[in-house]
């Protein structure tokens, strides 16, 4: 992929020590935390690889945080349905179980959302370039080609990760949507990240969640970082907003409930369900 | 029961396209048509006497294994006829799976022990995951092996537990071949997943398919797509789009038609397919129709 009209148009930025991020999934609580703790790695700039919306209660909550602290987003699946106004989110799932729990997660969402946000929805870039010490860094949601594609750990081969950075003219992808984190150094020197949700634990039976911290030292450094919250107050917002009790449940005992059919084999052998 | 094998095809001259938008799927005709089951609903008519599509060698599957992981492929499905049947079945899977997660659809009916414990090792020692897909068209054994052929049923049911039982999550695959047989809004995929959970599988994974008019299963009156059809219509989201078949014969559009003359692209290298494929065939309709995708999800 060359530059295209789907990429952000600003001057490229040139970092030494970036923060990013995915998927807050209405999760203002998580996102708070992240902000806070961001403010003590001595990053210089906060990066959101979308999907601000979903899953979680009063999506309201999460558009003034991102904005008063500048973080630099780019668009998700759910963010382009929301501003475009589309009937469904996007996700990618094809059985009739997740498509039935994305469609409440969806519909609240759409309907919580005001049309200032999703006009700042609209407005959000699809990908985004920066220089991360000597690193062409691109960031997207899915993939640099298809915004809900999904690049699971297990299922994202090394050929196909040479293709992608190849076209994309990049040394490092940062890319998120999956759920799970991920980080692969590629024989060439070139890095492919998966930074994670904030929005949901990564099925692994923790509450927490991860963001991840990217630096040029000036070789590349990856770090993730892990997360509390209070994702019992959360859970609680969500059971009195009507959301489905599946959802909770993946907040209180950090196990999916719901959206599992397109996960490898690998991944979903250690969920509980 | 048997019936006629028929490779019915159609002229591909004058059909819409679909355009190449870069490999994302290669799937390997590994056993052609030779399969140990004659089911009824068959797409491309497999079975057990004079498969009309050979199985492939070895060479030939390295040989485009290397290929798509060159091209950047995302994922490679072994497909057939019957793969276990293939003599080098899991060296080539193992090939396969250094390239690239793969995936197996079989009939369950050839894995017993000692294939699921070879399965079970391999998975643990390659980087990207195994995946198996066992074919079953019904939760109820009578209404599947009307359909499959008796006994198995039994043996798929068994091959899941065997997977199961060594860590690997198997994929349930049906066809809606049996859906009227059941009360209507009874739903199909709930109807597998408790099935599978009383089976004791904790992590129940169901694909559904939907039935394609060819091979054994009488043709619909469907005529092939025309570009009124396509009006509006992203066909870059038809698997034809991103998806090569190796097969006997050479490099196919889609694993529906694979074999198929009007759907072939190349008769030599993977890389000579890679250009816009004709909708030709009335099983296009279908894709076009249900969205439907091959892959696992």
């Amino acid at each position: 992929m060359s530059p295209d009209r789907d990429d952000v148009s600003e001057q490229l930025g040139e970092y030494r020590r970036i923060a990013v991020f995915g998927g807050v999934y209405n999760n203002a609580l998580a996102l708070e935390a992240l902000l806070a703790d961001a403010r003590t790695r001595d990053v210089e700039a906060v990066f959101c690889l979308g999907d601000m919306g979903g899953f979680g209660p009063h999506p309201d909550r999460v558009f003034p945080l991102l904005r008063e602290h500048g973080v630099l987003a780019i668009q998700g699946n759910y963010d382009e349905s929301l501003a475009s106004g589309r009937s469904d989110c996007g996700c990618g799932y094809t059985d009739p179980r997740d498509n039935h729990y994305a469609a409440i997660s969806y519909r609240y969402t759409f309907e919580h959302t005001s049309t200032e946000n999703k006009t700042w929805l609209g407005a959000l870039p699809r990908h985004r370039r920066l220089k991360l010490g000597p690193h062409r860094v691109l960031m997207c949601h899915g993939s640099p080609r298809v915004v809900n594609e999904f690049l699971w750990e297990s299922a994202t081969p090394n050929g196909l990760l040479r293709h992608l950075m190849r076209r994309a003219e990049a040394d490092v992808m940062l890319c998120t949507h999956t759920g799970m984190k991920w980080h692969r150094a590629l024989p060439d020197a070139r890095h492919a990240v998966n930074v994670g949700v904030i929005g949901r634990p990564e099925n692994d039976g923790r509450t927490g969640v991860w963001y991840t911290v990217v630096t040029a030292a000036p070789d590349l450094q990856v770090e993730f970082v892990p997360l509390a919250y209070d994702h019992e107050t959360l859970a609680r917002e969500m059971d009195r907003e009507g959301l489905p009790p599946e959802f909770a449940e993946t907040i209180r005992t950090g196990w999916w409930t719901t959206c599992l059919e397109n996960l490898p084999a690998r991944e979903r052998a250690r969920g509980k369900y | 029961m048997t019936r006629r094998a028929v490779a019915t095809d159609t002229p591909a001259g004058r059909a819409p396209i679909a355009p190449f938008v870069g490999l994302s799927t290669l799937w390997v005709q590994i056993t052609g048509t030779w399969c140990n089951l004659e089911c009824r609903h068959c797409i491309n008519a497999s079975g057990p006497k004079s498969p009309w599509l050979k199985p492939l060698d070895a060479a030939t599957i390295a040989r485009a294994i290397r290929d798509a992981e060159a091209a950047g492929v995302k994922e490679i499905y072994f497909t057939g006829g019957e793969p276990f049947l293939h003599g080098e079945i899991l060296p080539l899977l193992e090939l396969a799976l250094g390239a690239a997660p793969t995936t197996v659809l079989t009939n369950g009916t050839l894995i017993g022990p000692e294939v699921a414990d070879a399965l079970a090792a391999l998975a643990a020692r390659v980087p990207y995951s195994l995946e198996l897909r066992v074919s079953l068209d019904d939760t109820d054994e009578e209404k599947n092996d009307r359909i499959r052929g008796a006994g198995a049923w039994a043996k798929a049911v068994e091959a899941v537990r065997l997977l199961r039982e060594r860590g690997l999550l198997p994929i349930v695959t049906a066809t809606e071949i049996t859906r009227d047989e059941h009360p209507p809004g009874s739903g199909m995929y709930e109807r597998f997943r408790d099935f599978l959970h009383a089976q004791g599988v904790a992590r129940p994974r169901v694909k559904i398919m939907p039935v394609f008019g060819l091979g054994r299963q009488p043709a619909g009156a469907a005529e092939p797509l025309t570009e009124k059809d396509l009006e509006g219509f992203d066909r870059s989201v038809l698997q034809c789009a991103d998806a090569r078949v190796v097969a006997a014969g050479g490099v196919y559009a889609c694993p529906i038609l694979a074999g198929l003359e009007g759907a072939r692209l190349s008769t030599g290298s993977l890389a000579e397919s890679f250009r816009p494929a004709p909708l030709y065939h009335p099983a296009c309709v279908t894709c076009r129709q249900t969205g439907m995708t091959c892959r696992n999800s």
